[in-house]
C-alpha cells in the first residue's frame, strides 16, 4: 500500500514536471514560412524529390564554423519542407567516417547524408567505398587540384591559420611562430586540438616548422622540435584550446584558423578583446572538402544540399564566414563578390597550399613523433 | 498442526491451522526472477562486448586477425594501460577512504539530522559533474587564472612556478575525486545504517574502547561493502573519457584516450586497435573483479 | 545489558561515553567542513565566472542568454524523462535480480556482478557504436525513428545504470537480514510479489534512493550515446553550448546543478514519505 502510494507520488510528479517543463519551453525554431522555390529553378526536380525524403541529415558543421549557421538559415529557407537533421557539431574528419561506416544500414536519422572533411580523407573515403560521386552544376569553376575528378568529394572552402590573442591577458600580442617562444609568454600558447587526432592541431605543428624555413618532411620533423622547445620554455598549455578557453584567458594564444579567430572576436563582442594575427612566415591554408555518402538515407537531399553550398549564395555564405570560398576567384571575375566581403577576407599571400600526398607525408611524421618528442612527462603525486 | 506461540499472527494466515513449511526450494521460479536482468544484459551490454571482442579481432581489411593485440604490447599501449590503473587506483582508494570518513560523518557523527539529506542529495548531483562542466570549473579554481591560484599568490605563493600544475597526474587525481567521493557516500551509506546500535553499546558494556569496537565489530561488517564500493571507484575512475580529454587534451597517456584517438580521431585511426585496446580494458576489469572477490570471500571468513 | 557493580564506575563511563560524542562529533564537523570546501569552491568559481558575460560589470546576462535559447529547456526536460523512465527500468531489473542472488542463487553472484561492471569496462563510444550496428538493421531494428532510437537509449541508461544500482541495493540489502526476512513473511503466507514490494523494497528505501540518484545524474549528464543516437537531449546541448560560448556554459552548468538538485529533493522527498522501517530499527 506504502509502496503503491510512493510509485503513485512518483508518476504523477514525473507528469507533472514533464509537462510543465514542456509548456516552459518555448518551442523549438520552426522551419520559416514556406516559400516557392522561384519559379525556372532548374533545380526543381531535384527538390522535390529532396521534399519527399524529408530530411536531411549533416555532421560535424558547427554554426559558428565559416558561417553555417547562415548556410543552415539560407538553406531551410530556400527549401522549406526539409528537415535538416545536425549530428554532433564537435565531431572530428574520423568521427565522420566512423559514422558512416557504423550506419551502413541504417535507415534512421543517425547516418550522415553528407559529410565535411580534411583535404586527405576525400581520397581515403572513396578508397574505403564511403562516399557517391555527385557533380554539382557549378562543377567547372572548382580548380582541379582542389576536386576529384570523378566528383566524389572537391573542397568547399578553405582558410590559413593565425594566431587567436586575448588582448586581456596577452599585452603584446606575438607576430610570428618564432616569437612564441619568448618568455613573456610563458604559460600562454595552445592548440586548439591533439595533434594525434587533430588536423588543424597537426597543421599548427606543421606550420611552426615551416616558419624555421624547413621545407617538406623536414618541416614536420622542425615543427616537433619547435613545439618541444616550447614545451621545455614553460610556454605551451597542453589543453585543447577553444573559444571559451582564450575568453577566460586560460589559453590566451591559441593557434586556429583565422575564420575561427575572427568569429570568436565578434562573438565576445570585446568581452574581452581579442585579436588575429596571421603569421608572414609559415602560414598554411587548411582545406576542407565535401562529399555525399554512399550510405546516405536521404540521396536527393544531399545533392540538393551540394548544389546550395557550391552556388553563389552559399559560397558567399562561407565568405561572410571569413571563409575563402573555393569558387572565390571565379566569383571575383564574375563580379559576384560584394566588395564589403572580399574586403574582409584575409590575405593567404605566402601561404602554403599542400597537397594530399604532402599532408599525408608530414601528418605521418608528426603523429608519429609527438608522444616521443613532446610528450607529457608524468609527473609523480608530490 | 504444530502450533507456533512465539508468533500468534502465523496462527491465523494458516489454513485450518496447519503450519506450512517455508518454500525454499531451487525452483524455476528463482531463475524467472533473474531472467529479464540477463535478457536485458545480453541485449545492451553482452552483446556489445561480443561485438567488441569480434571487431578487435578485424583486421583494416575486414579479416580476422591477431595484429590489433600484438599492438597491444608496445610502450604506448603498455604505458597507457598503467597510468590508467594508476590514476584509477589513486582515485578509488582515496576517494574511497575519504568518502567513508563523510559518510561516517553525517550518519553516526553526530551531526545535524538535515545535513544528511542536504549531503546525499548533493552527492547524487556531484558525481553527475564530470565531463567538460568538471574541467571548466577547475580551470576556474586551479588553472593559470583560477580563483584558488590567484588566493595562493595573495599569500605569496606561486604555484604553477612551483611545479604544481591542474595539467598533471596531481591535478588529475584532485578533479576525479569530484565524482569518487559522492559515490562512496551514496553508495556505502545503506551499509553504515546497518550498523546496529545496539552492537555498538553492547562493545561499550563489555569494555571495549571506540578504536576497538571499530576494529573487531564495525569494519569487519563494513569490509566486504567497503571493497565491493571501492572496485565501483576503481572501474568508474578507469573508464572515466570525457574528464580526462578536456583536462589534459590527449597529452596524458590513458586507455580511454587512445581509444578515442584511434577510433574517433582525425589521424591515427585504426579502430581495430582502438576494439583491441578495449578488450584489454575488460580484460582488466576481469582481473580485478577477481582480485575483488577473492578478497571478498576472506574478509566474510572473518565475520564468523 | 550486563551492570557494573560499582555504582561509581557507571558514572565514569558515561562521562567518557560523552566525550567521546563530543569528540565524535569535533571530529564529523572537521570532516564535514572540509568536504564541503572541496566541493563547493569550484562551484563558486564557475558561479563567478558565469557573471562575467558583460564587460566590466558583474550580471545575470549569460543566463539571460541561456534561457532565450529556444533549444535549452526542450533538451533539459528530455533528460529528465529519459532519466525517470531509466530508474524505473533499472530498479525493477536490479531489485529482484540482487534479491535472489542473495538468497536462492549465490553461485551466479560473481556471474552476475562482472556483468553489472560491464559499463565500466566498455568504453562509451565502443558501446555506442556497437549500438549502432546491432540495431540499425533487421531484425532488430531499433533506430529506424528519433522515438524508437530514445527507447533503445532508455533502456541502455537503465543498462549504463546496473553498477550503481546494483552495488546500492546489495548494500542494503546486506545491511538487513533478508533471509529471516522472508522466511517470516513466507510464514505469514505471503507471495513472492507480496514479498518483494511489501517486504524488500520498503526495506531497501536508502539504497534505492541511492541507486535512483546516481541514475539520474548519469542519464542527466550522459554525451556521447545520445550523440550517436542523435538524440536531442541535455548532454549534446551543453557539449555543443562549451564549444562555442565563453560565458554561457557557466551559467549552463550552474543552472543544471539547480534543477538537477531540485529533481533530486523530490525523489528524496518521495522517497522519504513516511517514517519507520519494518525490521532492523536503526
Amino acid at each position: 500500500m506504502k509502496t503503491r502510494k510512493y510509485l503513485f507520488r512518483l508518476f504523477s510528479l514525473l507528469v507533472l514536471a514533464s509537462v510543465v517543463l514542456a509548456a516552459c519551453g518555448p518551442a523549438a525554431t520552426d522551419a520559416p514560412a514556406a516559400t516557392e522555390a522561384p519559379a525556372g529553378d532548374p533545380m526543381t526536380a531535384l527538390y522535390e524529390a529532396a521534399k519527399a525524403e524529408g530530411m536531411l541529415t549533416t555532421i560535424a558543421l558547427p554554426h559558428d564554423w565559416c558561417n553555417y549557421e547562415g548556410m543552415f538559415n539560407g538553406f531551410k529557407a530556400k527549401y522549406p519542407g526539409i528537415e535538416v537533421n545536425e549530428l554532433d557539431p564537435g565531431a572530428g574528419s574520423g568521427e565522420e567516417i566512423e559514422a558512416i561506416k557504423a550506419n551502413k544500414d541504417n535507415p534512421g536519422p543517425q547516418a550522415p547524408d553528407v559529410i565535411d572533411v580534411g583535404l586527405a580523407f576525400g581520397p581515403s573515403a572513396k578508397e574505403e567505398g564511403l562516399i557517391q560521386p555527385y557533380k554539382v552544376a557549378t562543377w567547372d569553376d572548382i580548380p582541379d587540384s582542389a576536386k576529384d575528378a570523378e566528383g566524389y568529394w572537391y573542397v568547399d572552402y578553405y582558410g590559413v591559420l593565425a594566431f587567436e590573442v586575448n588582448t586581456a591577458e596577452v599585452a603584446n600580442p606575438p607576430a610570428e611562430y618564432a616569437d612564441l617562444l619568448k618568455p613573456e609568454y610563458n604559460g600562454q600558447v595552445a592548440l586548439s586540438g591533439d595533434p594525434l587526432t587533430s588536423n588543424a592541431a597537426i597543421f599548427s605543428v606543421w606550420a611552426a616548422g615551416l616558419s624555421t624555413g624547413a621545407t617538406g618532411e623536414e618541416a614536420a620533423q622542425a615543427g616537433l622540435e619547435f613545439f618541444k622547445q616550447l614545451n621545455e620554455a614553460g610556454n605551451f598549455v597542453p589543453i585543447d584550446g577553444d573559444s571559451r578557453t582564450v575568453g577566460i584567458g586560460e589559453t590566451p594564444i591559441l593557434i586556429d584558423y583565422n575564420y575561427n579567430s575572427i568569429a570568436n572576436d565578434i562573438a565576445l563582442a570585446g568581452n574581452p578583446d581579442l585579436v588575429t594575427s596571421i603569421p608572414t612566415k609559415g602560414s598554411i591554408a587548411g582545406m576542407y572538402v565535401q562529399a555525399i555518402s554512399a550510405y546516405a538515407p536521404h540521396p536527393n537531399a544531399a545533392k540538393l544540399w551540394m548544389e546550395y553550398i557550391y552556388s553563389d549564395e552559399g559560397q558567399l555564405n562561407y565568405a561572410a564566414g571569413f571563409c575563402y570560398p573555393i569558387r572565390y576567384n571565379v566569383m571575383l571575375g564574375a563580379g559576384a563578390v560584394p566588395a564589403e566581403v572580399s574586403a574582409q577576407l584575409p590575405s593567404t599571400e605566402g601561404a602554403l597550399f599542400p597537397t594530399i600526398d604532402e599532408i599525408n607525408a608530414a601528418k605521418a611524421i608528426i603523429t608519429a613523433g609527438w608522444p616521443e618528442v613532446v610528450g607529457v612527462e608524468v609527473k609523480p603525486l608530490p | 498442526m504444530k502450533p507456533t506461540t512465539t508468533n500468534s499472527q502465523s496462527v491465523n494466515s494458516t489454513v485450518g491451522g496447519v503450519w506450512r513449511p517455508p518454500r525454499l526450494y531451487l525452483g524455476s521460479l528463482s531463475w524467472l526472477g533473474i531472467l529479464p536482468f540477463f535478457v536485458f544484459s545480453a541485449l545492451f551490454l553482452i552483446g556489445p562486448t561480443l561485438l567488441l571482442a569480434y571487431r578487435s579481432l578485424e583486421g583494416p581489411q575486414g579479416g580476422l586477425t591477431l595484429d590489433n593485440y600484438r599492438l597491444l604490447v608496445t610502450d604506448t599501449v603498455v604505458n597507457a594501460y598503467g597510468m590508467s590503473i594508476r590514476i584509477s587506483l589513486t582515485s578509488a582508494i582515496l576517494g574511497g577512504l575519504i568518502g567513508f570518513l563523510i559518510a561516517w560523518a553525517i550518519s553516526m557523527g553526530g551531526l545535524p539530522r538535515p545535513l544528511r539529506s542536504i549531503t546525499g542529495t548533493f552527492s547524487g548531483v556531484a558525481s553527475n559533474f564530470a565531463g567538460v562542466p568538471l574541467a571548466a570549473a577547475y580551470i576556474f579554481t586551479l588553472g593559470r587564472v583560477g580563483v584558488v591560484t590567484a588566493l595562493f599568490e595573495v599569500f605569496g605563493v606561486d604555484l604553477y612556478r612551483s611545479g604544481f600544475s591542474l595539467y598533471s597526474f596531481a591535478g588529475l587525481t584532485i578533479v576525479y575525486m569530484y565524482f569518487q567521493i559522492p559515490l562512496m557516500v551514496l553508495v556505502i551509506l545503506p551499509a553504515l545504517d546497518g550498523l546496529k546500535r545496539e552492537w555498538r553499546e553492547a562493545a561499550e558494556n563489555l569494555g571495549a574502547s571506540p578504536g576497538q569496537y571499530w576494529r573487531h565489530v564495525a569494519l569487519p561488517v563494513l569490509i566486504p561493502s567497503i571493497m565491493g564500493t571501492m572496485i565501483l571507484l576503481f572501474g568508474n575512475a578507469f573508464g572515466a573519457h570525457a574528464t580526462a580529454y578536456a583536462l589534459t587534451g590527449g597529452l596524458f597517456n590513458l586507455a580511454t584516450l587512445l581509444i578515442g584517438q584511434q577510433i574517433s580521431g582525425d589521424v591515427l585511426h585504426n579502430p581495430g586497435l582502438g576494439y583491441a585496446v578495449a578488450m584489454g580494458m575488460v580484460m582488466i576489469m576481469a582481473f580485478s573483479i577477481l582480485v575483488y572477490s577473492i578478497l571478498q570471500r576472506r574478509s566474510e571468513r572473518w565475520l564468523r | 545489558m550486563t551492570i557494573t557493580t560499582a555504582p561509581t564506575s557507571v558514572a565514569v563511563k558515561e562521562q567518557t561515553t560523552r566525550a567521546s560524542v563530543r569528540k565524535n562529533r569535533f571530529w564529523s564537523w572537521v570532516i564535514f567542513v572540509v568536504g564541503a570546501l572541496y566541493f563547493l569552491v569550484p562551484l563558486a568559481a564557475t558561479f563567478y565566472w558565469s557573471l562575467r558575460a558583460e564587460k566590466d560589470t558583474l550580471g545575470f546576462e549569460a543566463y539571460r542568454r541561456l534561457f532565450a535559447d529556444a533549444n535549452f529547456l526542450p533538451s533539459f526536460s528530455e533528460s529528465i524523462v529519459n532519466a525517470v523512465a531509466a530508474i524505473l527500468i533499472s530498479l525493477l531489473l536490479i531489485v529482484p535480480t540482487a534479491y535472489w542472488v542473495t538468497l536462492r542463487l549465490p553461485k551466479l553472484r560473481q556471474v552476475v556482478e562482472f556483468i553489472t561492471l560491464l559499463p565500466f569496462v566498455i568504453p562509451a563510444v565502443v558501446l555506442a557504436l556497437a549500438l549502432i550496428r546491432l540495431y540499425s538493421r533487421p531484425p532488430l531494428l531499433l533506430t529506424a525513428t528519433y522515438d524508437s532510437s530514445r527507447i533503445l537509449l532508455v533502456c541502455v541508461y537503465a543498462a549504463l545504470s546496473f553498477p550503481y544500482m546494483f552495488r546500492a541495493v546489495d548494500n542494503g540489502l546486506r545491511a538487513m537480514d533478508v533471509r529471516a526476512l522472508t522466511e517470516a513473511a513466507q510464514s505469514l503466507g505471503a507471495g513472492w510479489p507480496t514479498i518483494l514490494l511489501q517486504v524488500i523494497f520498503p526495506n531497501l528505501r536508502v539504497a534505492l534512493l541511492s541507486g535512483a540518484l546516481l541514475t539520474f545524474a548519469i542519464v542527466i549528464g550522459e554525451l556521447t550515446i545520445a550523440l550517436f543516437m542523435a538524440q536531442h537531449t541535455l548532454g549534446p546541448y551543453m557539449a555543443n553550448l562549451t564549444r562555442s560560448k565563453v560565458y554561457e556554459p557557466s551559467a549552463m552548468a550552474i543552472v543544471a546543478f539547480a534543477i538537477t538538485w531540485a529533481a533530486m529533493g523530490i525523489i528524496q522527498l518521495i522517497g522519504r514519505g513516511q517514517q519507520g522501517q519494518i525490521a532492523g530499527g536503526h
